[in-house]
């Protein structure tokens, strides 16, 4: 690593903090959303002697995704609903806790979150741990004491808002949005105040210039011309009910000052009843945190007509595209494809799938959009359309985060190979109840497998090695300077692999499925950690309902496309600590 | 049995005054379908007037679709977010009244309530869809070779 990116990365740890280097101090280890750590004491050759140090019960269900926070040797958790936060002191034997925060949350959210009761994850930034509840409250809490600073209500769970997104904290502004995607929420982000919690701002995804905060002289697509492009490429009203969700991550460039966000599917299901482009519906937007200034913006998917959110990671790197250095912003969508773009202007540089993809045929860099298959275009007026690829599942999920090696230079992610059918049906609009309007049944893509781990360069945009999984891979990854790439499977092992071959150096079982990010850090006795959280869920708990054993009133037949995965995971919530 | 006045003379009142400043959270309300509170004087109990009946059924099953009730528990009812209905076993009693009363009031765990969306006719015919949906003969067992 040159001196000066270390300089850069040193820039990036959030203000006023005690983060150290070997910290994880936010969901994605830095502004850039790299999950690559520079420690090494984990490599190649040492990684077969990884053993479990510590395990902690969550005591808690749902799907834990996310990932642990440790900053001034204490590791912080946020569970599922109830999103207790428990803090482990790591300086002492058997890591006990200093404090445990339990805050009261409406149980009402359990019925209006989309999929499962999961959260994303925490922010330390100024001595706080800032979080959200499900129910549509952010939190600031005192990383000392755990002591609640503030709690904002930012969502209406009446209208089917959901919050566990993880926030992103920048220069004193807290980022928040919210989930709805399926209940036809009007997508919005939120800019709160890190000391007060007070709602600074508030961009919504969709709708009139003046609430997108797409001012004239600042708002710069880098395809698109023309003033109200959030509402001119909607039928009347329709929008006001159109989702864009913010369920995904968020990432920061300090010295274009931008922050960048994904926004999830249009509402409903049924395009018939949207006709338009559908902006900003699975884009991805460039805003400014202090005031929430929209600077740019970029539709994945027009028109989305497959449920392709693109609520995944954008992730800052510097790339060579075709052999000039560029600042990128790279972005595997649920559509399948990758997507390496300039992050100063919106600019598509190389658009490639990652996946099997059969719902276009290519992505034309030079207008930006993609060369729809119309046999694959969907809508209640269409029947079943049969065999869309990716799922709607994604290519890869949102939910699992990819990561980023300087040192390799390559891109690593879960995928899923899976396809479906989509019979789109007329969708009605009652608030608080779901707004869907499709049914998708799955079936596995080709070789049978149902996903895979792969490595990608996203400067030539080629997919460099690929291990196959049995089942879906819902994990995110961690990579780092002993080259040594980490991920965890559906039915419950977590991986070591060797980052430039991606052969499996080290397995564990870990007790139940890995939906959630593994990390690495540095313990108060300098050697090299390595977390993640079993516990599956997500999308998992609706698909595969028979993992569930804690309700006798809810006994569900397995899913017809994954029918023994029971077989190998039950529900948990169990913290995992791994070293040599 | 209102136990009020037993633990206001067992004096546990007083012992509480310190936790003034934190009081307890109370989320006794349902989310209501559409915004729309169901009225008051929903029967607390009766018999389904058309359990049985076929006609009623398929209505209920369209309701199930058109109300959105898909979305939590699934096309066919066997689960998704919200419980399987379909297992012949009820979380909140599954007497011809207490399948009426989830739906009319809604539950605690975001089960919006529909009584004010709804007649009464109309969710008594979902209770017969849901009557009329036969558990899977693998319940309670699942094996694998």
């Amino acid at each position: 690593m040159t001196r000066m990116r270390v300089l850069t990365l040193l820039a990036l740890l959030p203000i006023g903090g005690a983060a150290q280097r070997g910290d994880w101090p936010m969901p994605g280890k830095d502004y850039a959303a790299t999950r690559y750590s520079d420690l090494r004491e984990i490599t190649g050759a040492t990684a077969g002697r990884l053993r479990p140090v510590w395990t902690f019960s969550t005591g808690v269900l749902g799907g834990h995704e996310g990932q642990p926070l440790v900053v001034d040797n204490t590791m912080y958790v946020v569970t599922p609903y109830p999103n207790v936060l428990y803090a482990f002191d790591l300086t002492r034997e058997g890591f006990p806790l200093k404090w445990k925060y339990r805050p009261a949350v409406d149980p009402n959210a359990l019925g209006i979150a989309c999929c499962d009761a999961i959260n994303r994850g925490a922010f330390y930034a100024d001595g706080k741990i800032v979080y959200n509840l499900l129910d549509g409250h952010t939190v600031a809490v005192a990383a000392a004491t755990g002591k609640e600073l503030w709690k904002t209500r930012i969502a209406d769970l009446s209208q089917g808002e959901t919050t566990p997104v993880a926030p992103l904290v920048v220069k004193h502004r807290v980022i928040v949005g919210a989930s709805g995607g399926e209940f036809g929420i009007h997508g919005w982000l939120k800019g709160l105040d890190l000391e007060t919690g007070r709602i600074v701002w508030t961009a919504y995804n969709i709708g009139p210039d003046s609430e997108v905060l797409a001012k004239p002289g600042s708002f710069q697509p880098f395809y698109d011309r023309g003033a109200e492009l959030a509402l001119t490429s909607w039928p009347a009203d329709v929008w006001k009910n159109g989702g864009a969700p913010v369920w995904g991550w968020m990432s920061y460039d300090p010295d274009l000052d931008l922050l960048y966000y994904g926004t999830g599917n249009p509402a409903p299901y049924n395009p018939d009843q949207r006709a338009g482009d559908n902006k900003w519906t699975a884009s991805v937007l460039a805003r400014r945190p202090e005031d929430g200034t929209l600077v740019w913006a970029y539709q994945f998917t027009p028109h989305d007509s497959w449920d392709y959110d693109a609520a995944s990671e954008m992730i800052l790197a510097d790339l060579a595209v075709n052999g000039r250095p560029r600042k990128v912003l790279v972005h595997f969508d649920k559509n399948g494809f990758a997507y390496t773009m300039d992050r100063a202007t919106g600019e598509v540089l190389v658009a490639q799938p990652f996946v099997d993809v059969n719902w276009a045929k290519r992505v034309d860099v030079a207008t930006g959009r993609p060369v729809i298959d119309s046999t694959k275009l969907t809508g209640a007026s269409r029947g079943n359309v049969k065999d869309v690829c990716p799922s709607l599942e994604g290519g890869k999920s949102p939910a699992s985060p990819a990561a980023y090696s300087p040192r390799t230079g390559l891109f690593y992610l879960a995928t899923n190979n899976m396809c479906m059918d989509y019979q789109a049906t007329q969708a009605t609009r009652i608030a608080g109840t779901p707004f869907i309007g499709a049914n998708t049944p799955y079936h596995a893509g080709r070789g049978g497998h149902l996903g895979a781990f792969i490595a990608w360069d996203a400067g030539a945009g080629k997919k460099v090695w690929q291990t196959t999984e049995r089942y879906p891979v819902w994990s995110g990854a961690v990579v780092t300077a002993g080259g040594v790439v980490f991920y965890g499977t559906l039915d419950g092992w977590f991986k070591a692999a060797d980052a430039r071959t991606g052969e499996v150096l080290w397995r564990f079982k870990v007790g139940s499925g890995v939906v959630g990010n593994p990390i690495t850090y540095t313990g108060s006795d300098g050697k090299q950690y390595v977390a993640v959280y079993a516990g599956i869920g997500g999308d998992w708990f609706l698909l595969a309902g028979d993992v569930r054993s804690d309700d006798p009133a809810d006994v569900r037949p397995p899913a017809d496309f994954m029918p023994d995965i029971g077989r190998h995971t039950s529900q948990g919530g169990i913290v995992w600590i791994f070293a040599l | 049995m209102d136990l009020r006045p037993l633990v206001l003379a067992l004096g546990v009142s007083a012992s509480c005054r310190g936790r003034e400043a934190t009081p307890q959270a109370r989320y006794e309300a349902r989310v209501f379908a559409g915004g729309v509170a169901p009225p008051a004087g929903a029967q607390q109990t009766g018999q389904n007037p058309f359990r049985g009946d076929r006609q009623s059924a398929v209505e209920g099953e369209r309701t199930f679709g058109v109300m959105n009730c898909d979305g939590c528990h699934g096309g066919g009812a066997v689960g998704w977010v919200g419980p399987s209905l379909r297992d012949g076993r009820w979380r909140y009693g599954g007497s011809d009244g207490e399948i009426f009363q989830s739906i009319y009031y809604g539950q605690p765990h975001g089960m919006p309530a529909y009584g004010g969306l709804l007649p009464p006719g109309a969710i008594w015919k979902l209770v017969t869809y849901l009557q009329s949906l036969e558990p899977p003969a693998n319940v309670p067992t699942q094996s694998w070779k």
